[in-house]
């Protein structure tokens, strides 16, 4: 797999060698930019959107102090 | 690790010179930068100093243009091949998109080798990366030493090489294999481009 050294000639001093480089990568870009999907995502139909399940008032906690102590508690 | 920027259309790759001291990471980069048409010849940037606390490596940013609608850059870095500078080169590494192993092909320096490639290992892993799967070239360097005083590359290729990644051959110091590398560590990199967005989906 390995590949012998090319001598670096005098005349392509310059961007020889980099416009190889930039004309292979470009195509390489090219196909993996294609391959992305990049286009965003069709939206769902209103009809189609999930509503967010209301919940009874009853259920609501509105006050609940030390909540992270009750959590941690809740964890052990 | 970001390499593509669809918000703002950018493609940032990042590759980085790993090696030994004096392998010819430094001599890459030179080469690369002197390659370069005066228009898109920014500035390398070399930082030398004598204590792990200052920055210490090359940076190489080349600006390629807009490719299929992306802007695309890539950051050459090397890191500082001598063991005190272990810091610099976690430094260097972090965000790293692709390596190229720059080998030292002196027989007396395959330790040297050894031990820097464990480094890059290590410091990958310590960083979240795999070292298994990271694209990654190697380039046996200084292939125009007489014969006696260089390793086989079969030889080189049998110690260094476990992953069986591609590698070169490479005369550094006269611009022999320098792009030959940066293509192929380059073409690595950017065919990992669509796998997280495939991933993702």
């Amino acid at each position: 797999m390995a590949k012998e050294p090319k001598k670096q000639d005098a005349e392509e001093e310059g961007g020889g060698e980099f416009d190889d480089f930039m004309a292979d990568i470009s195509q390489e870009i090219a196909q993996r930019v294609e391959s992305l999907d990049t286009k965003p995502k069709a939206k769902p139909k209103p009809e189609e959107r999930k509503k967010t399940p209301s919940v009874p008032d009853a259920g609501v906690i509105v006050d609940w102090p030390n909540i992270a102590d009750r959590m941690i508690e809740e964890m052990r | 690790m970001s390499v593509v920027n669809y918000g703002t259309r950018e493609i940032t790759c990042k590759i980085v010179y790993y090696g030994p001291g004096r392998s010819g990471k430094t001599t890459n980069l030179q080469h690369v930068y002197s390659q370069l048409p005066e228009e898109r010849k920014g500035k390398m940037v070399s930082l030398a100093t004598d204590t792990d606390r200052t920055l210490f490596f090359d940076f190489l940013p080349l600006d390629l243009g807009t490719i299929s609608g992306f802007a695309t850059r890539f950051q050459l870095y090397t890191v500082p091949g001598q063991v005190y500078y272990a810091a610099t080169r976690k430094l260097v590494l972090q965000g790293v998109d692709g390596v190229v192993f720059v080998a030292d092909s002196q027989s007396r320096q395959l330790a040297e080798n050894i031990e820097s490639l464990q480094d890059l290992h290590a410091n990958l892993a310590e960083e979240g990366l795999d070292p298994r799967t990271l694209p990654l070239v190697m380039q046996y360097n200084k292939r125009d030493l007489p014969a006696g005083e260089i390793s086989p590359i079969e030889e080189l290729d049998e110690t260094l090489n476990f992953r069986d990644v591609p590698y070169f051959s490479a005369i550094a110091v006269n611009g022999g294999g320098v792009f030959e590398t940066l293509r192929s560590v380059a073409s690595l990199v950017l065919s990992r481009l669509s796998a997280p967005a495939v991933g993702e989906s």
